[in-house]
């Protein structure tokens, strides 16, 4: 067995029970011996299905988060990392990015042949990374206020000085890319383009089962009772999403194909993300349901952070949206307004027939998303 | 015999309350009926006894209300699941292979199966009345949890020790504190900075 629990093919081999002489009553074997090709169908799913069990049992240990980096910043919230430098810089302005604060951010560099992140760094890009901590009960009350006024306001202040730069590229994913822009509206002195993948925006056109349930949600009472989103309650959304493809098939999928060692390697680094799930702070997590989705104040333009309303129409630097057209979690009817509500002349829609995580995780990614988005990033970078 | 007792008790007319009366509703009314008896007096000597007891009993009478409400959203989930379960596993049977004798026919029965389930299931998510209940159960889950926390917060003051909610309060303020503390380093930075520039023009 390998250190990630596998069976090795020859060995998975001599497991296989000796069917050859030995006749087993009951079973439906030939009277020469031989299984029948039922029966040995049968035999074959149940060794594979032990292998799978080994490898589920040790997938927690496969190493995610591979590209070097060293941690320039931290505070209890987050952790501001700063990447290596793979080939000599070519772009002037720094790339700071902003990841989710659902699950953990080494999605974004999964593996090295999958790594958003490596592959802007290839592109001569100077890479950094807002890597959020989970949350305490104690932070039940840190809210988008908290985030994005303090935490991504801190981490471009340190970027700009560190790079001795007026204005970084704001790059975000997901929930993160919602905070880009609601950082952008309110510093944009400190923004020189702004690119998002997959934002949350209008939560009115969204048509997922997230922001179905999202709208019927006592997120007051849950804050009083509960404090912060616990991850189980997060688990039961992932479950509500393509519950029989993505809950059961995947994992028949990984019964037959858990002799493909990259098949298996790819699984398991997924299947570890998606679980990796950190807790949401109480405040943050009540303001993303009941300020977006329920009341859809975002592009309403009467969101408020602290004191300070979030207007789009104040953005005008050059916008890049990234969405995907299969995304299920956040809707690509959801996204793609950003465009029409910011001022910026230059602002650019760029769709990808993938889902939500094949968008910056995937080979998909690779060959057809990053080299455009590098592209339109490089002409704004000097 | 018991279908017969039950179809008695159903007969049974209680003054005042109309026959078509769920079983929900009369618990939830018997319910009310104990909580006012129960109150007592409000002044006098047993001013704080009775303070307490009532508001322990009402906490009590309130659980099992919405225990009740919570049995009531939880039968609807359920009703919502199973039917859409029949519904997947009638459009399985209808659409997978009559006769099962090689891999490909298990391959098509599972290739059905998924497509099925995944779309019925989907749907049902989808749709409003599923977010509805769903919403409403969990609203319940998370009223139970409070009645819970009200109930130990009472037995942790008899401890004299500090409860949640007060806890909670400190949490609040030292959030609080903790933006007006960057708010001023921010504001003191600013002014040590003007101050600065002013020296170098003065100089």
């Amino acid at each position: 067995m390998n250190p990630q629990g596998r069976l090795q093919p020859d060995q998975a081999q001599a497991d296989k029970p000796q069917t050859g002489g030995e006749h087993v009553s009951g079973s439906p074997m030939l009277a020469d011996g031989k299984a029948s090709g039922l029966f040995a169908e049968y035999v074959e799913s149940l060794l594979n299905i032990e292998r799978v069990k080994s490898i589920l049992h040790s997938a927690g240990s496969i190493e995610v988060g591979c590209t070097p980096s060293e941690t320039l910043y931290e505070t209890r919230a987050y952790r501001l990392l700063h990447y290596r430098q793979m080939v000599s810089k070519t772009a002037k302005t720094p790339i700071l990015v902003i990841y989710a604060l659902i699950n953990k951010s080494y999605i974004l560099d999964l593996q090295p042949d999958k790594s958003w992140i490596r592959s802007l760094l290839s592109q001569g890009f100077d890479v950094y990374l807002v890597d959020w901590k989970a949350p305490s009960s104690a932070d039940k009350y840190v809210s988008f206020d908290d985030y994005v006024n303090c935490y991504i306001d801190d981490c471009v202040d340190i970027v700009r000085k560190k790079n001795k730069v007026d204005k970084v590229t704001l790059h975000g994913y997901c929930m993160g890319a919602t905070m880009s822009v609601m950082y952008t509206t309110l510093h944009e002195e400190k923004v020189r383009n702004l690119a998002t993948i997959a934002p949350v925006m209008d939560a009115e056109k969204d048509t997922t089962v997230i922001g179905n349930l999202a709208r019927h949600m006592d997120v007051d009472k849950m804050l009083q009772s509960v404090g912060n989103l616990p991850s189980e309650q997060l688990y039961m959304c992932y479950s509500v999403l393509k519950p029989f493809k993505q809950g059961l098939n995947k994992y028949i999928n990984l019964v037959q194909n858990c002799s493909n060692e990259q098949f298996v390697e790819n699984f398991v680094r997924i299947e570890k993300w998606l679980y990796d799930t950190p807790p949401i702070a109480g405040e943050t997590f009540r303001q993303w349901i009941r300020d977006i989705y329920q009341q859809n104040l975002l592009v309403k333009n009467e969101m408020k952070l602290g004191n300070e309303t979030i207007d789009l129409t104040k953005i005008t630097v050059p916008v890049l949206n990234i969405i995907a057209e299969e995304d299920h979690l956040v809707s690509p009817q959801c996204s793609a307004p950003l465009n029409d509500m910011v001022s910026s002349a230059d602002k650019r829609l760029m769709r990808f027939h993938t889902g939500h995580v094949g968008l910056i995780a995937s080979s998909y990614s690779q060959n057809n998303v990053l080299p455009k988005v590098g592209q339109w990033l490089k002409t704004r970078s000097q | 015999m018991s279908k017969q007792n039950d179809k008695e008790l159903q007969d049974v007319e209680i003054e005042g309350m109309p026959q078509s009366i769920s079983q929900e509703q009369l618990f939830a009314k018997m319910m009310d009926f104990w909580l006012e008896a129960a109150k007592l007096p409000t002044i006098g000597p047993l001013y704080a006894f009775s303070k307490d007891a009532s508001s322990s009993t009402q906490e009590l009478f309130n659980l099992g209300k919405t225990l009740l409400e919570s049995k009531a959203n939880a039968d609807q989930y359920w009703v919502l699941i199973n039917s859409a379960f029949a519904k997947a596993y009638k459009q399985t049977l209808e659409n997978s292979p009559k006769k099962f004798s090689s891999k490909q026919d298990f391959e098509t029965y599972r290739k059905v199966m998924i497509e099925a389930f995944e779309q019925t299931f989907t749907e049902l998510f989808d749709s409003k009345e599923f977010a509805i209940v769903y919403g409403k159960l969990f609203s319940n889950q998370l009223d139970i949890l409070k009645s819970l926390q009200g109930m130990a917060e009472r037995s942790v003051k008899v401890l004299n020790l500090p409860t949640r909610s007060e806890v909670d309060e400190i949490l609040r303020d030292i959030h609080d504190l903790k933006k007006s503390v960057r708010d001023l380093k921010g504001r003191l930075e600013e002014v040590n900075a003007r101050n600065e520039s002013t020296g170098q023009i003065a100089t």
